[in-house]
């Protein structure tokens, strides 16, 4: 153990000296967040929606669409304003509305008639999350009425003529019909129904009553930008240290001194092992400073122990992920170019850069195959839920297999690779 | 000190190392002389345990390489032919991490790395990162790296590759000090003169097998009193060789295309009454050399080349 310190304290002074590869690779995850923080603001809330619906329908369903984005609970995440579609145009015309959602003329009487209807959405290209917000909202809205079109056909059925009649309509005709309708939802309701239309933030739906509670007894209002972009970009930052560790063995090689190391008294096991733990000590060293760079941006009370479990097992699966791509390459050169196309593709594929919710089906399915993923799961948890050890435990878990895993492929691999480094 | 039996090495079809044997006793300065590609540097690798051997082996102080690597590494230093250094590290903290690696720690590590810093002159300069240093002044420290430790014996591949002059004689004088000091050292080098003037005995190779070996006296009287003359120019050396080779006190050492390379008895006399012969013949000649006899004599005997072929 002694040599492998030996071996560590070497490595760590020359990255001392030599710091300037670690130091991009940790101001990445900042930067990176910094920048989305500034190019949105930092405040107490998320940017709204500056959405405009242009109703052209007076029926009943289109004010209840209408009503999504204009209503007081609708609120908090649009600032929605009923506008005739010429104003609408006019408007989105001087950029000065994230989207413009026109309801055509009769909507109403063509859902009820079972007709296709189409909702136009216009969006403002200048800007880049907030349409996109008002494009998903506006199609899960789509997708509401369009199952309940569907689930209550027969007694929307029942109750069009009535409408169109005049006068009231019998007792027994009502009774009916709220009974057909109760059935229906009782039968599917627990299938395809939600509880209502609404809108809500998966920003702040997600949060548990006791992380808001912290987040206003301290009385102060966490970027929640940077709350929301920092875990992911943070995760793969601490992939871009790791490989700043993993690619020395490379470098070594290069220069020569692996091969003296190997002429001398030590075992290749000794000189992977030392490579392993530098690597494990600089992404603990990097997970420490995004910690408290997050401490001082976000403000928010995190539970200690899940941090520092969670951390670890980051560490271990980052050192693992970096050691079998460095393991696998045959020159400094190839590994690096690997290891930033790998570490790019988990980034995107993982929710590093976009959340994962706003991936399709596909990559949300591919997603759990990487650590980023569960990292960038894990520290969402941790910082926007509140969440203790036994929130993390899954991630916690998940990471520790595949860190383990890989570190044992890539410490075999790359005692392979130095050996034949060495002796070529 | 040191036990080489019939070492053998190939990659692929090429036999890089074709059975290689020698002995190098305690203390003794021990030279292999060879031109590029002849297997010295093969042949370094496995010695220093970085390479097994496809047959062969190698015992240092009577331990076997093969079985006890640690053990047999530990009493050896390395010197590589190009310096394997931490650029952004200082001379002494290179020293200090070589040294901590093959077990050194406290005073007696600081007491070792004063010891080699001053042996290759670098005292001054050794706070100074790596990086700043000339090309020769690197050569030093690579030299001081495998010495920090007081090896039994040294393994120094061609240390001299690619310096100033200035900066070969100090690393020439260093390994010099450390022989005289007791170390087994085995050097190897292209180099005629540091031979000549370093080592107590010495091998030829080429082609992965030693040609020749001995003391430097021993092996120019392997030469004899004959000069390698050499002849270059526009003719088929094939065609004049039956005249050639029946010339008393003439041996054909190679006879190629353009170029012909004789040995002949009876140093400058004997040679010049050849060339009268040669000429004669009414060949096109473009030159010709005469050397006495030497190390590059015996190689050019013993292969037809010069070392710097």
């Amino acid at each position: 153990m002694g040599l492998v310190l030996h071996l560590v304290a070497k490595d760590l002074r020359r990255k001392v000296r030599s710091p300037l590869g670690l130091l991009a690779a940790l101001s990445f995850p900042i930067l990176f967040a910094g920048m989305i923080a500034i190019a949105f603001g930092r405040g107490s809330s998320v940017p709204k929606v500056r959405m405009l619906v242009a109703n052209e329908d007076d029926g009943l369903l289109a004010s209840a669409v209408a009503s999504a984005f204009t209503s007081q609970q609708a609120a908090t995440a649009f600032d929605g304003r009923a506008v005739t579609a010429a104003e609408g145009l006019a408007l989105m015309n001087g950029g000065k509305a994230s989207a413009l959602l026109t309801i055509p003329k009769g909507f109403t009487q063509d859902v009820l008639d079972g007709k296709p209807v189409t909702l136009r959405l216009l969006r403002n290209p200048s800007e880049g999350i907030l349409p996109e917000i008002a494009e998903q909202t506006s199609g899960a809205l789509v997708d509401v009425l369009d199952a309940g079109r569907r689930v209550f056909d027969r007694p929307i059925a029942d109750l069009r003529p009535l409408l169109s009649a005049s006068g009231s309509p019998a007792n027994a005709e009502v009774v009916a019909i709220s009974l057909a309708f109760k059935l229906t939802l009782d039968a599917t309701g627990d299938l395809v129904f939600p509880p209502a239309i609404v809108l809500q933030s998966e920003l702040f739906g997600n949060a548990t009553p006791a992380a808001r509670a912290a987040g206003e007894k301290e009385g102060e209002s966490p970027s929640v930008v940077f709350l929301f972009v920092l875990p992911g970009v943070a995760v793969y930052g601490l992939f871009l240290v790791a490989d700043q560790g993993m690619r020395d063995v490379m470098t070594e090689r290069t220069q020569g001194t692996l091969r003296r190391q190997l002429a001398g008294p030590v075992r290749p096991e000794t000189i992977i092992l030392g490579k392993a733990v530098f690597t494990a000590v600089l992404a603990a060293g990097a997970t420490v400073v995004l910690a408290l760079v997050g401490a001082v941006v976000l403000t928010r009370a995190v539970s200690l122990p899940a941090f520092l479990l969670l951390s670890a097992a980051l560490v271990l699966a980052v050192t693992g992920t970096a050691a079998v791509i460095y393991g696998l390459a045959r020159t400094e050169r190839l590994a690096s170019t690997l290891a930033n196309m790998i570490f790019l593709m988990m980034g995107f594929l993982g929710g590093g850069f976009i959340s994962i919710e706003a991936l399709p089906g596909v990559v949300q399915r591919i997603a759990p195959l990487t650590p980023l993923y569960w990292g960038t799961q894990g520290f969402k948890a941790l910082l926007q839920n509140g969440a203790g050890v036994g929130g993390v435990l899954k991630p916690v878990i998940v990471l520790t297999l595949m860190g383990a895993a890989f570190l044992a492929v890539g410490a075999f691999a790359l005692r392979r690779s130095a050996v034949r480094g060495i002796s070529g | 000190m040191i036990h080489a039996q019939g070492l053998v090495k190939s990659y692929g079809s090429l036999r890089a190392v074709d059975g290689v044997s020698f002995d190098v006793a305690k203390g003794e300065l021990f030279g292999l002389l060879g031109p590029n590609g002849a297997g010295k540097t093969t042949t370094m690798s496995m010695l220093s345990g970085l390479l097994a051997p496809d047959e062969g082996r190698i015992l240092v102080d009577g331990v076997d390489l093969a079985r006890e690597p640690l053990k047999v590494k530990a009493k050896l230093g390395v010197v590589p032919q190009e310096p394997a250094l931490y650029e952004s590290l200082s001379a002494r903290e290179n020293l200090r991490f070589w040294g901590g690696l093959y077990g050194l720690g406290g005073a007696d590590l600081a007491r070792a790395v004063d010891r080699v810093l001053e042996l290759v002159g670098l005292g001054e300069r050794a706070k100074d990162p790596i990086k700043q240093y000339s090309g020769g002044m690197k050569r030093r420290v690579n030299l001081a790296l495998g010495l920090v430790h007081s090896p039994r014996a040294v393994l120094m591949d061609e240390p001299t590759v690619g310096i100033d002059p200035q900066a070969r004689v100090n690393v020439l004088e260093a390994v010099k000090q450390v022989a005289a000091a007791g170390t087994t050292v085995i050097y190897t080098t292209h180099y005629l003169d540091e031979v000549e003037m370093l080592c107590d005995r010495i091998a030829i190779m080429d082609h992965g097998k030693i040609l020749a070996e001995g003391t430097l006296d021993d092996l120019k009287s392997r030469v004899g009193g004959r000069d390698i003359v050499t002849v270059r120019g526009a003719f088929d050396a094939a065609a004049i060789l039956p005249r050639v080779d029946t010339l008393p006190g003439v041996q054909v050492t190679a006879a190629e295309s353009g170029r012909l390379v004789l040995s002949v008895e009876g140093s400058g006399r004997g040679a010049v009454e050849l060339l009268g012969r040669v000429l004669a013949d009414g060949l096109s000649i473009d030159g010709i050399s005469i050397q006495p006899p030497s190390l590059n004599t015996l190689f050019l005997n013993l292969t037809g080349r010069e070392l710097r072929d």
